[in-house]
Formats: C-alpha cells, structure tokens, sequence
C-alpha cells in the first residue's frame, strides 16, 4: 500500500495524452495568424437556412441581404427610400396608376445580366408560391410589364402607401437560378415547402458578396462580388466597395465568449445585440469601440380589451399614469435606450408624432399616484382605504373596487422569462409593484414566449401582457396591422383587441395616400387615438448596441437598428 | 429452445417500449403550446399567411392522419425534413453526432479510466490523507456548475493565456486557406481539448466516488480474505481481485452516461459552440421543430434500448472478453 512506483505507469497514461495534445496543439496556436483581408463577424447563432425562402430569422437574413437586393433601400441616415438596383426614383403615373422602374446595369454574380426579366420572374414566384408576406405585400400588384431589359412598369389595382416601402424592397431572384427549381416545386404537393426546403450551396446574387463556403456548424465564407454593381458608384452618400475581400462569420453560443472573442481580436465586430452589463468592461478596452443606436423597435404593454376590467380606458390610462418609463429607462435599461411615448419609435423621424398624451411624464412617484387615484374615483372606483387619505398623504390601500361595486379580480400581467429577455422580465414585475398601490391584485408572471405569444395571439385568454416587436418595418402601416379591427381574430396582430371604426377609416385611408406629407398627418392622428384609447401602452425603446475591434478595419456606417447592415459592408476598410 | 422464448419475449419487449416512446413523442409535442411558427413576430406576416405556412408543413391535418404518416414515415425509413432547416432531419443528425460522440465518448471514457484508477486508490487508501484529498476532489468536480467552470476554462486558457480558441470546432482562417489533413485534425483536437477537460472533470468526480464507494465494499468480500489467505500480492488482489469486480457499476453507469450524453451536454456544447446534437435537441424542441426533435428523442430511445439488445445476444460473450471478468465468483 501507498507505493507510488506502482501507479505511476497508469498515471502515466493519462497524462502523456494530455501533455501531447497540449503541446502540440499549444505549437500550433502560436502558429496561427489573423488574415487582413478578412473580416471577420461573431454571429450569436447559425442561419437557420440559406434558402431565400425559408430564412427568415435575423442570422439568416445577416447572411442573405449581401447576396439577394431590392430595388430600393433605405438610406442609411434619411432612411429616405432611394435607388439601389433601380436607376432613378420611379415614376408614378396617377391616372393609368403604374409605376414605371428604370433598372441600373447590373449582373447577377456568376456574370449574367441582371433585366426586367428577372424582376417579372420573381413576381411571378410571389404569386404562384403564395411566398408569405412577400405575397400579401405584392398582392396589390394588378400586373407588371418590361417594355425593355432595363425598363418595368408595375400596374396597381388602387393608389397605395405602401408600394414602395413593401414591394420596392423586396429581394429579387434570378430568373436563370429559380425557374427549374420553380418548376420542380410547383409539381410537388407542398410546392412552398418544396421551395423552401431546396437545397441552396451557391446562391445567384446581385449584392456585394457572395457565398464561397458553408461549414455547417462552423463557418460561413463569403467573398467580394467582382460584378457588384455598386462598386465604385456613390449611393446613399457613400463611395462602395467592398474594401475587404471577404468575409468570415462564425457562430458564438453565448454572449460571454464572443465579448471574449472581440476583445481578443478574433473578430472584428460581433453582430448582435451586447447586453448593458458588458459596457464598463468593454469601455475600458482601447482596442474596442462601442456603438450605440436607435432600434425601430417598439416594447410595450398590453390590455386584453375584450373583457373586464381592461375595457375600461379610464383604467387603462390610470395604469399607464402609474407606469414610471424613466425608472424603466434608468434602472431598467440601465439608460441605454428610450422612454416611448408613441407606438412608432421616436428615431422614426418623419412618421413619429411627439405630441401624443404623455401620461404621468415629469410627475414624482406620489404624484402618480395621486393622478391615477382621482382619475380612477372620478370613473367611480372605490376603495375601503383609498391610496389617498383625508390629508392627501399615500396610505397602502385596500383592495380597489370596480365601479359595480364589484372587486376588481386578481389579474396577470404575462412577460417573456427573465432568461429571454430580463428586460421585459423586471418591467413586468415593476409594473406588478406600481398597480398593487393602487389596491390592485397585479401579479406579473414569466411565461416561455412560445406559450406566451399562443395565449395572447391565439386564444386571447389573457388580462395583459408585456411584449416587444424589435425589428418593425420603417413604414408606419403596421398600426393598421395592430389595431386595426379586421385583425382582431386568432393569429390575428390586434392582439388587444381594439375596436374603434373612427381608427379603421382613417387606417385605410392612410394606405391610399401617395402624398407622403398627407400621410403623414393621418399617420399621426391613429398615433393620437391609439395613446388617448391605450390598447398598447408603449413603454421603451432599447439602444441596440454593438461593438467592433478597432484595429484591423474601420469605417462602419451607424443607422436606425446598428452598424450590422450592408451599407458597413460595402464601405469598411482596412485601418491603415 | 427455452432461451430462444426468452429472447423472443425480449425482443417483443423492447420493441412495444420503442413503440410507446415514438407514439408518447409524437402526441407529447402536438400537445405542447404553440406550434412551429408560433414564435414568429413578424407584423408583415398575415394570419392567412400563417394558416398556409401550416398548411405546408402537413399540421393542418387531423392528428390521427398525422400520426398515421408519421408511423408510415418512421418504418420506411424517412424521419422527415425539419420544419426550421429545411434539410432531411437523418443529415442533420448525422452532421451533429459525430461531433457529440467524438467529444462525449472520448471524454466519458477517459473520465471513467481515471476515475476507476483513482477510486480504486482512494478505497485502497480508505482514511489516508490521499483518500481524503482525492475523495473531497471528486465532491468539488461533481458538483461544479458546468456553465461557469466552461466559462473559467475559457477565460484562463483561451482568453488570458491564448492557448486554445473560444469555441467552435475549427479555426475558419485556416480552414478556408490550403491547410494539410493534419493541420486540419491537429485544429479539431486543439478545438476540442477544453470541452473535453470540462467534461472530463465533470464526469471523474462521479465515477470515482462510485469506484472508490464499490471497491470499499469489494475488499470486504469473503474472496478477498480468501485470495489474502493464498497468500497473493496485495497489488494482484488489488488489482486483479477486487477492482475488477469493483468497476462492474461504473461500466454501467458509463453505458448510460453515453446514451444521455447525447442530450446531457448542451451547455457544454453551447458555451463552446460544439455543433453536436444536444444544442440540437434543445433548440428544437423550444421552437417546436417537431421532426427533428422526435428523431432526437427517439435516437436516444435508441442508444438507451441499445445495450439490453446487445446484452440479450451477447452477454455471456463480451462479458468474458472484457478485461474486467468478475474473479473469484463462478459464473453459471
């Protein structure tokens, strides 16, 4: 017993494995140098699919948007909609109601010419696969001709908003790449899903990159697109490159090891949003810098109004007097976002209305309170032990009664798990804390977003909730699209269901009017109803904010949602 | 003739086991909230778009008729296309478990050598200051929390030492230049060497103190006082005698830690980005991938059926082939 002598080969073993694997593998590291001709971009997660079709998700679409373009794009600064594919802006001609399209000298990236062909095929692919959104987005599309190679004229069925915000910024196929593959789905008995499960290694594409090699679980590989039409030419106030050769995404599991990876220079930027509570930390490295933007994004609260007690809007405008957006925003959000007064996100410049109803802005906690309080016992609640006593001090009330007479029941207020998103998570539970001094019987309760969004969009068996859409579309319609009453149904988006005919009318007005700036004025008057009437209660807008490793390359072009779009990628450069 | 009933009755067993796990997988996630695109916010996305993206993927279907296709599929060998990917769900699998049986394998193998050797010395020592280091060892590896020990590792080795990658399987600059195959191999291993520590630490604590806790009431057999009073070397009835016998529970317990190895490493395999089919498993069943997550289900079902199958037909075999035949006893 005890004699070591006798171990010692069997310990041996084990630890000449690991010695030489540690060697060697340690030799090797030192070896490895970071190429300057790529950059190299942290993805949190693998795209789901690189098939147009079925690649929806944000990694996916990080991916698909340097290879497949629009006609039009936003411009990075104005978010104006301004030719990218196109020429020149269209020209609408409002008695025959046609747009007309001139199409740039373009070359899809195996070297083919990009025409009004390709443009009449990818309509046609829309309609004949009923390719979701795409197809409701078109579908105001009576026909489309190409009159030349370069020339398309689109023919409405009526006058509409949203043709160039919806249709324009779609992403066109190649007619050469798609037709068999077309053909080949059409005939099967789930053409969409026969679509969207083809196989796609070496997409056609007109962007500025292309897709050189797909590891899966490992890495994508893009290089620079030597018939990019953009090369060279001044668009959106930017002279396009690419400046690198390629670039190199590979996929992080977990925020914690990409800020690793970034600071330690792995990769250049990382394409995701990083949490508050990495900032300090990543403020005090010099090789890093940190960016941080206006997210299109609207988080908020919403009232089931189908039922009481929330059908009452005088209740509905208490709670939001209650509701303390600045104490969101400071310790909440730890400041790095907004406070939203509107239902369109104030970095939205031409469509957001600043002067919607403010509730409870600039007032102290017991003024709120106070507020809410008479706003409530003139719509005659009532309280055994009001929150306000004789001498107008705040007491802990008793439970609050309907105006009935009845007492208010317990009611939840349903929010992503903490795990999802801690944001929502923690505004749920403050505002759970705000409504009990009132005498309310709140309880905010995390819920898996899956179940989630199934209780409030599907079977709307819920009192209210906390939810978010973190990439809304730069075009307003969406507000027809949340409370219009058509879309109060299951699966519908007017999850609240808000009934008002008098926000109906003007909601379809809105989507007939060419005339931006009288568009705008309606626009802002279904924000002025939305925030008297409360059936969402906007709460805040988070910054997104994202970070790059400073030393290889510079020159990223921040806009509305990051510096993670194309416009970075067409100008980034190496830094010397 | 009366073996042949048993096996037959086995077989019988296994098989209507298997068949209840695919029916209670298959009516499980149909029960689930939600459904494939239930997690989808996207305002642009009408309800009638909805209605056809689930027309498309078959769930529109009455629940038995789905079923039916799903029995029909499974028994001619298609499991399906996933709904997320788009790609046949056996690619998919098969992609995914080569790289979580090369790291889970490697890792509970190695962690049961080691911990067989170490448990057996720790019993041998029973009292001693090295059983009582190696003891409260095994107590700290077994209940370190994975995320934040992967975590440390990387930090150390990765981030402050520079030794070993943050994650992934290979290096992407290498791999898209004119590396050789053993460069490329020599990657991989350096790629997997701190997933496998975490593992390997991680699995040691458990298996020495079940080697060190079996050993402990080996030598205090009969046939060990038996083999003393033949006068044997005490290395032979350590050795040979006692920790034969004694590794019998931990080559169980590492037949079972490789079937749930499949799905018991998705931290591990999520904090390093180890593309193996765990993070698979979770991520499907959380956006209700359902044939992917079924196929995942059912291969662990598989892994898990596997050894009693092999343990019908062969036992009497291997188990006197394994190093590890039991001494002392007679086998009947």
């Amino acid at each position: 017993m005890g004699n070591w002598s006798k171990w010692r080969a069997e310990f041996c073993f084990y630890f000449l494995f690991l010695a030489v694997a540690f060697a060697l593998t340690g030799l090797y590291a030192c070896q490895k140098s970071k190429n300057s001709a790529l950059l190299n971009i942290g993805l949190p997660e693998e795209p789901q699919s690189l098939n147009l079709w079925l690649g929806t998700d944000a990694n996916s679409r990080k991916i698909l948007s340097q290879i497949y373009q629009p006609l039009y794009h936003h411009h990075p600064e104005t978010l104006e909609i301004i030719p990218w594919l196109a020429k020149d802006q269209p020209v609408f001609d409002p008695q025959a109601l046609t747009y007309t399209v001139t199409l740039r000298e373009a070359k899809w990236s195996d070297g083919s010419d990009f025409t009004s062909e390709d443009v009449l095929f990818t309509k046609q692919l829309f309609f004949d696969f009923k390719i979701p959104k795409y197809y409701s987005n078109w579908n105001i599309i009576q026909k489309i001709e190409a009159p030349d190679a370069h020339t398309v004229v689109f023919y409405l069925k009526e006058p509409s908003a949203i043709f160039m915000s919806r249709v324009m910024t779609a992403p066109m196929v190649s007619k050469k790449e798609w037709e068999p593959i077309a053909k080949q789905a059409l005939a099967k008995e789930k053409p969409l899903r026969s679509l969207q499960d083809h196989p796609i290694e070496k997409p056609l594409g007109t962007g500025p990159f292309t897709l050189f090699e797909y590891k899966s679980g490992a890495y994508i590989h893009m290089k620079k697109n030597p018939y990019f039409f953009g090369t060279g030419q001044k668009i959106g106030n930017h002279i396009l490159g690419p400046y690198v050769e390629s670039l190199l995404f590979r996929i992080y599991g977990t925020s914690d090891v990409a800020i690793l990876a970034l600071k330690k220079g792995d990769i250049d930027y990382y394409w995701g949003d990083i949490q508050p509570g990495y900032i300090k930390d990543l403020k005090e490295q010099a090789n890093i810098d940190l960016y941080f933007n206006k997210k299109s994004a609207l988080y908020y609260m919403g009232f089931n109004l189908r039922k009481p007690p929330f059908d009452d809007k005088v209740l509905r405008q208490a709670i939001a007097t209650m509701v303390d957006k600045d104490f969101i925003l400071t310790r909440i959000l730890q400041n790095y976002g907004t406070p939203m007064h509107s239902v369109v996100p104030s970095g939205n410049h031409f469509w957001y209305n600043p002067n919607v109803r403010k509730y409870g802005q600039g007032k102290t906690h017991d003024e709120r309170i106070k507020l809410a309080y008479e706003m409530l016992k003139t719509a005659g609640y009532s309280w055994e032990t009001p929150p306000v006593d004789e001498n107008n001090n705040i007491v802990t009330p008793s439970d609050i009664r309907l105006p009935s007479g009845a007492a208010m029941d317990k009611f939840v207020i349903l929010t992503p798990p903490a795990d999802y998103d801690p944001k929502r998570a923690f505004a749920g539970t403050m505002i759970q804390e705000w409504l009990r001094e009132l005498g309310m019987s709140a309880f905010a309760r995390p819920m898996s977003f899956n179940s989630l969004l199934e209780t409030v969009k599907g079977k709307h068996e819920f009192d209210a909730f906390v939810l978010g859409y973190g990439q809304l579309d730069l075009d307003p319609d969406y507000l027809r699209t949340f409370f219009e009453s058509k879309n109060d149904k299951p699966r519908g988006w007017n999850m609240s269901g808000y009934r008002n005919p008098e926000f109906d009318t003007i909601a379809d007005e809105q989507m007939t009017l060419i005339d931006t700036q009288k568009r705008k004025e309606i626009i802002w008057k279904m924000q002025e109803i939305i925030l008297e009437d409360l059936p969402y209660l906007p709460l805040y807008n988070p910054h997104i904010i994202e970070a790059t490793f400073n030393e290889r390359f510079k020159g990223w072009v921040a806009k509305v949602d990051g510096i993670g779009n194309i416009w970075s990628m067409c100008v980034v450069k190496p830094a010397d | 003739m009366r073996n042949q009933t048993y096996i037959l009755g086995k077989l019988v067993e296994i098989t209507i086991i298997f068949f209840v796990i695919m029916t209670a997988l298959f009516f499980l996630f149909r029960l689930s909230p939600g459904d494939p695109i239930s997690k989808v916010a996207d305002p642009m996305l009408t309800p009638e778009d909805m209605r056809y993206i689930i027309e498309q993927m078959g769930l529109d279907k009455p629940i038995w008729e789905q079923y039916v296709i799903y029995l029909k599929n499974f028994f001619t060998g298609n499991f399906g296309v996933s709904f997320h990917y788009g790609e046949p769900v056996f690619k998919i699998i098969r992609e995914r478990l080569g790289w979580t049986v090369l790291l889970f394998t490697s890792s509970t193998i190695l962690a049961a050598f080691a911990g067989v050797f170490l448990g057996k010395i720790a019993a041998w020592n029973k009292g001693s200051r090295l059983d009582n280091v190696l003891s409260i060892s095994a107590l700290v590896c077994y209940t370190l929390f994975i995320p934040w020990f992967a975590l440390l590792l990387l930090w150390v080795f990765g981030f402050k030492l520079g030794l070993f990658p943050l994650g992934g399987i290979l290096s992407p600059e290498l791999w898209v230049g004119n590396a050789s195959w053993f460069v490329r191999m020599l990657d991989i291993l350096h790629h997997m060497l701190l997933p496998l520590m975490t593992l390997f630490v991680i699995h040691l604590g458990s298996y020495l103190l079940l080697m060190r806790s079996s050993m402990l009431s080996v030598l205090r057999e009969d046939y060990i006082i038996t083999a003393r009073a033949k006068g044997l070397s005490e290395r032979v009835i350590r050795n040979k005698h006692a920790a034969k016998n004694a590794a019998l529970p931990v080559v169980t317990s590492v037949g079972l830690s490789l079937a749930f190895s499949i799905n018991g490493g998705a931290l591990t395999e999520q904090i390093f980005t180890w593309p193996g089919i765990g993070r698979e498993l979770i991520f499907a069943v959380s956006n209700n991938d359902y044939p992917l997550a079924q196929a995942c289900f059912l291969l662990i079902a598989l892994v898990v059926c596997w050894p009693i199958w092999l343990w019908i037909f062969s036992m009497p075999i291997w188990i006197r082939g394994l190093p590890i035949e039991p001494q002392g006893m007679v086998l009947e």
